[in-house]
Order: C-alpha cells, then structure tokens, then sequence
C-alpha cells in the first residue's frame, strides 16, 4: 500500500526535475524532435559535470611497461603462477617446433606479457597488457573516489579543484613528485600504492583506504593516461621503486646525525629555496665552497623560503608556482612511515630521489648516502622542534633575525 | 513455553544489567570522571555556556516529564490490574473528565516544555548566535571559509586586515584564531552542501554551494580544538577534518605578522585561478 505514494511522488520528482533522472532516461528528458535544439542543454566543461554523466566502461586493453628488462628475472620467479623457467634450451621450441618466446629464460604463461626491443636505446622493457574489464574497474573507482580532484578526465582540474593549490595531479602528464623513485623514473605500481595508502599531509589528498585491489586498479587506470612519450608506453622510461640509501648509519648516534646534517644542509644550499636555520655568520663558517654553493653569496632574507615559479604542474594551461616548505611552519607532504611517524627514513628518502618538476633536485649521487641520512635527520628535528609550536618558533626566527 | 522463560530471563538480565553497570562505573571513576569521559567538552567560547545551559534545561525538563509519564502509566497497571475476584478495568478514555484531563496537561506540558524552550532559545539565538557583529565592528577578525569535498580552505586577512589581499593567510583545514575577538566567518562551497561544526565553541553552520553563510564566535580559552563537517558529504566526508588553533592575545601578532609574510613568499601574482576572496557578507 506504501508503495503507491511513493511512485507518485518519483513520478512527480521525474516530471519537475529532470536532474533526478538517470541519463539516457527519454521520457525525463521529455524533448521532441522539432524542439531537440532548443531543449539539449549546453555542453558543460568537464569539471562542473556530474560523475553521472561519465561513462566508466574502457573499451581498449593497454599496454602499460612494467619494468626494466634488468629486474624481469626477480619478477618472473616471484610469480611462478605465471612464468615458467625453461630450462637448458637456448631456443624453445613447443611440440609442433614453434620457437617459444622467453624472456630470460621464462616463459609467459598467460600471453599478457610483451617484451619490445628499441635498438636506439638498446634497451628492451617489459611491458604488460591490462585488460579493459581492468581498466573499466580503475575507472569506476576513480570517478567515486578521486574524480572531485583530479577530474572526470584526469586532468587534475575536479570540481573540487577550483581555486586549490596544490593542484591535484595532472595524470595526463605522467609525472609525481613524491614516489621517492627518482626525478628521471617512472614509479612502481608499490610505490604508487604506498603513496595513495599515506596520502600528502597538508593537503586534502588523504590517505586512502582502499583495499590494495582497489588501488592497483585504479593506478593502472591512472597510467593508462598517461602520455606515449613520457609515460607507461615508452620504452625508454624506466619503472623504479624507492631509491636506495641503504642502511641508517645513524642508529646509535641521532645526535651526531642531526649536527652533520645541519652542517650539509648549509654546506650544499638548500636554503637556496629553503630557509637557512642557522645565522648568516655560522652559515659563513660552514660554507667551504666545494658543496654546491659560493661561500659569501647568499639570497637577502634567508629566513623565508623563495618560490619556485613555472612549475610543470599546470591549471588550465598556467604554470603554478611552488613555495619550497619552511620545516618550522609549513607541513611537509611526505614524511612519514606507514605507521604514521615522522621518519627520518621517509625525508632522507624524499631528499635522495629529488622531487619531479619542482626545482627540488635529486641528491643521491652527489653526496654519499649517510649524508643524505643525516639531513633526513636534521630536517626531522627541526620538525619535531618547532613545527606547531609558535613560542619556540618565534625564539629561532628572533635569534636568526638577530634580535628583531 | 521454553522459549518464554528463556524471554523473560533474557528480560530480566537486561533489567539488571543498567544498575550493574552504573555501580561498576560509579565505583571505577568519581562522577567527574565520568562526565569528562562521556560528556561534552567544556564550552571554549564566550557565547558556549548559554546553549549548554540550554540543553540542561532541555534534558532536565524532559527527564521530569518522562518520570511523571512513567508513574502515570506503572499507578494505574498496579492499582487496576486484574486481582482475585476483581475484574481488569478496560476504558477508552472518551468520557468529558477524561477529555478534560487529557486538554489540561497538553495545555501544560505546551506551556511548561515548548513555550519555555521555545522563548530561552529564541533568546539564545538573538542575542548570541545570530547576533553577528557588523563588518566594521572595529577588533573583529574575519574568515572566509570555502569547503570542498573533502577539506576546509581558510582565508584570514593577514597584517593588513583586508581580506581578498595578497597577504591573506590562506590554508588548508587549519585555521588560527586570536582569543577575546569575535571571529566572524563567511562560508560557502564549490560543490556540495557541507557543515562547519566546531564543537567545542558550540557553534555549527551549513556551507552551501552558490550562498554565502555568515556565522561567528569568540573563543573564550586558548589551546587547538577540533573543526569538523557535520553534513555527509561524500566518500571521504569522515576524513574532513581540522584543527583549529586559538592563540594568546601575546603570540597572535607575532604568528601573524610570519604568516603573512610567507603568504606574500608564496604569492604569485600571475596565478589568477587561485583566487578565490569574495566581497563580505554581511
Ligand atoms: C580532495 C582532493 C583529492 C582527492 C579526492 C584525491 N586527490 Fe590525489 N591529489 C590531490 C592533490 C591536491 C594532490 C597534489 C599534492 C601536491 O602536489 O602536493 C594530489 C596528488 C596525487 C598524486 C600524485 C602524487 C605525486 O607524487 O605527485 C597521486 C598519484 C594521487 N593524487 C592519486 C589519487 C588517487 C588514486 C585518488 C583517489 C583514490 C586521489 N588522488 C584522490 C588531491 C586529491
Ligand atoms: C631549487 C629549489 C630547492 C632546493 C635547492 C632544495 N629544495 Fe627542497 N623543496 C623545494 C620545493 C619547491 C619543495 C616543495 C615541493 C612541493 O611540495 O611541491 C621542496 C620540498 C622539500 C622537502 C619536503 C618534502 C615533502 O615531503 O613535502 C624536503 C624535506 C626538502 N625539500 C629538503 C631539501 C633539502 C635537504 C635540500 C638541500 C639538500 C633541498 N630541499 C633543496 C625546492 C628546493
Ligand atoms: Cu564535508
């Protein structure tokens, strides 16, 4: 019997207000053939349309590159439902004398793998294909999820987008600032995974809790938009997980660690974007000059960080600007470990590979490893110093600004 | 017949489980205690006391009809059940003493609960909650607040008190506030209704997209106090969540005068899409 006023009152809501229809719904839209122009409602840029508008189904599989030849081998064994070693033979053959194909020795089961050769490069990569139904799932998830940011089209202009800076990421570009791969790689789907699970604190990029199958699907959907040149169909990128510093050499000695890593901090510049923490006349004695910077030669007011302008990350075809963070003020985006703490580990990490497209260069290579530590240290300190609280804040700001 | 005792004994654990457990708490923590478990939070604005007494007053008005209900329905099980020799009384209530009756204590409880409430909470609301203070009320501090799914923008005017300059302070789920100034907010949304709600200064206002909404408080105590959207609003609504800082009449210069001046380090005049100050609503 309750049924009856409720029809009614669909009905009516169907008639009034054809918003509430689903698409495609025809007596909702109500329009005749004479008067289609006049009825069919503009078409709306992307990011004030609803997710309703959007059709999820992916009609194409893609091929995505997985991973350099130089890891396959790791990869195949740890996936034996997969790859078969074909042991002994130099060139396989089947039981009709078709020539098998193997990659270093592994046979792909499944057919999902291709290996493609660029002489130029000389480089082969391992490239995997992604089915449609799996994409079409990616997509699905991406539009309930990250679609009020990042765009019905990825594009990183959401409606939720409007005014925000940071601006979500662009995943039409095929770079990202904060895997820790690498300014030059491409990162791994874990890497990915790990990122999307921590989120980018200080920015409404939460940490996401969706199940790791979720994720992985929605990362290949995320690079599956990626360009041909730059991106997960090119041959020449390299798919890396997080840089490698090694072992913390600090363990017994954070102490020690945080000294040495206020004296590479100054020595190497970062306060050429960054604030310096020390007074000018102690960064004059740091300074040797063979660290990367000029012993004397210093930006005017070393206690404010100084803007990176033209960034890559564009909003609607403008360069955005990036202020490089003030440790003491500013919350960082990727500084802690999956357990939520601060970790020297995750900075260093961060310090290592360099953040893509920001000015923030990469400085693994250029010191060693228990340098890149002990800034991770040091800027963890500062943190922890004074970051959230004003009185021991304003004591450091008084002392570098030399009583003012 | 099992399955009744088995009812009736389930009935009776349960009748006996509420006193348990108010012996054991009463006995685990002083009543204080108790409520500063379970109870609100202190009232952190000036105007907070007031819808807490309020909502005493509700709750204590409530909890005396619901007793006087109560007795009214166990006299009469008592008195007129069915005894030995002694039929059950069964009657409608349409005879003119119980019509009588039954207008008397509507026309009370009318008068005693709504119209009472009803005048302190009109009260409340003008004098307090909807008694935002002018634009150039002098001292005041204004917010521009835009939601999102799913965070809180901020804009506070920065040293020179102008909103909508390049010195505005401008952050993402964190708000820093002066103590002992109204801070008088206009809200809104790019996209779906949500509802800014900080608990402890008892206030709560819907942002909704396309309307600019006006709200205010004065924080009474210093210390950092929860923000939170009261309106789902989506997927990850739980998530958008912030803090909101109330500082010193001492620190808040100096924080703000550093605030600023990074604002003006990550100012980027050519970036026209990031603006987003609005004219004030009064
Ligand atoms: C509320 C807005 C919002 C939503 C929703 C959102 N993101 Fe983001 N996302 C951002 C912002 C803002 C950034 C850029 C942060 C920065 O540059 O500091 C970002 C950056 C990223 C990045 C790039 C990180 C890097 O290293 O460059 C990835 C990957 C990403 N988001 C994935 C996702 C996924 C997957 C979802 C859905 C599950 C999602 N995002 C939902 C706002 C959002
Ligand atoms: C060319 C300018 C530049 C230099 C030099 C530079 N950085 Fe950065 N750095 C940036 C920018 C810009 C960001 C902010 C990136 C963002 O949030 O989008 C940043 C961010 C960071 C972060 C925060 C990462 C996070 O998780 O948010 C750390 C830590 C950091 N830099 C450390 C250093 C250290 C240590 C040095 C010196 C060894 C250094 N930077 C040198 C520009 C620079
Ligand atoms: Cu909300």
């Amino acid at each position: 019997m309750t049924a009856r006023p409720l029809l009614l009152v669909t009905a009516a809501l169907a008639l009034v207000a054809p918003g509430f229809a689903t698409p495609g719904d025809e007596t909702a839209a109500g329009h005749d053939a004479g008067n289609a122009a006049e009825h069919s409602e503009p078409e709306l840029p992307p990011h004030s349309r609803a997710p309703h508008q959007v059709d999820v189904t992916v009609h194409d599989d893609a091929w995505l590159l997985v991973n350099d030849y130089d890891t396959f081998g790791e990869l195949a064994e740890a996936d034996p439902e997969r790859f078969e070693f074909v042991e002994g033979l130099l060139e396989p053959k089947d039981e009709s004398g078709e020539v098998i194909d193997t990659y270093d020795g592994y046979r792909d089961k499944t057919g999902r793998v291709e290996l493609r050769y660029d002489p130029e490069a000389e480089d082969v990569a391992y490239f995997e294909r992604v089915s449609a139904e799996r994409l079409t799932r990616g997509h699905e998830n991406y539009i309930q999820y990250c679609a009020s940011c990042h765009g019905l089209e990825g594009d990183g202009y959401g409606r939720s987008a409007q005014h925000l800076r940071p601006p979500p990421r662009d995943f039409r570009v095929g770079k990202f600032k904060f895997t820790k791969v690498g300014v030059e790689n491409l990162p791994s789907d874990q890497a990915l995974v790990d990122l999307v699970k921590k989120g980018l604190d200080g920015t409404p990029m939460y940490p996401w809790a969706l199940t790791e199958g979720q994720l992985l699907d929605v990362i290949q959907y995320i690079k599956s938009l990626s360009p041909p040149e730059s991106g997960w169909r090119d041959v020449y990128a390299v798919v890396k997980g997080p840089v490698d510093i090694g072992e913390d050499p600090w363990t017994n000695d954070v102490q020690g660690a945080v000294a040495r890593g206020e004296i590479v901090y100054h020595n190497v510049g970062c306060f050429n974007c960054h604030p310096g923490y020390v007074t000018p006349a102690r960064i004059d004695e740091i300074v040797t000059g063979e660290g990367g910077i000029a012993k004397g030669s210093y930006r005017e007011d070393l206690t404010l960080p100084k803007i990176v302008p033209n960034t890559m990350y564009q909003v609607q075809g403008y360069k955005t600007s990036i202020l490089p963070p003030d440790f003491t003020w500013h919350s960082i985006r990727a500084g802690r470990d999956r357990q939520g703490n601060l970790s020297a580990l995750e900075i260093a990490r961060t310090v290592g590979s360099g953040i893509a497209g920001s000015g923030m260069p990469q400085w693994k290579g250029s010191m060693p490893d228990k340098d890149i530590w002990a800034i991770g240290y040091y800027v963890r300190h500062l943190i922890e110093t004074y970051h959230g609280k004003p009185q021991a804040r304003a004591a450091l700001m008084s002392e570098l600004r030399g009583g003012n | 017949m099992n399955r009744l005792v088995s009812l009736v004994s389930r009935a009776r654990v349960r009748w006996l489980a509420t006193p348990a457990a108010l012996l054991l708490a009463s006995t685990a923590a002083s009543a204080q205690e108790v409520v500063d478990r379970w109870g609100p939070t202190p009232p952190a604005s000036t105007y907070g006391p007031r819808f807490d007494s309020l909502f005493s007053l509700i709750t204590t008005l409530i909890g005396i009809s619901f007793l006087i209900v109560l007795v009214m329905l166990l006299v009469p099980c008592l008195r007129d059940n069915a005894k030995k020799g002694k039929k059950a009384h069964f009657d409608h209530g349409t005879s003119l003493h119980d019509k009588r009756f039954t207008a008397v204590v509507s026309v009370v409880v009318f008068i005693v609960l709504d119209a009472w409430v009803l005048v302190r909470a009109m009260g409340d609301l003008r004098e307090a909650y909807w008694n935002v203070p002018a634009p150039d009320t002098p001292g005041i501090f204004k917010v521009e607040v835009l939601a999102q799914q799913w965070a809180w923008n901020f804009r506070t005017p920065g040293v020179d008190g102008e909103l909508g300059t390049p010195d505005d302070v401008i952050t993402i789920n964190e708000l820093t506030v002066p103590i002992g100034r109204p801070v008088v907010f206009n809200l809104t949304s790019k996209d779906v209704i949500h509802s800014l709600f900080l608990p402890d200064m008892r206030l709560k206002r819907d942002a909704n997209p396309g309307a600019i909404n006006v709200a205010w408080f004065e924080a009474a105590k210093s210390g950092d106090f929860d923000i939170l959207c009261a309106e789902l609003c989506g997927y990850a609504h739980y998530q958008m969540h912030g803090k909101l800082h109330v500082l010193p009449e001492a620190d808040f210069p100096a924080w703000e005068k550093d605030a600023s001046a990074l604002a003006l380090a990550a100012y980027d005049a050519n970036d026209t899409e990031a603006r987003w100050a609005w004219d004030w609503k009064e």
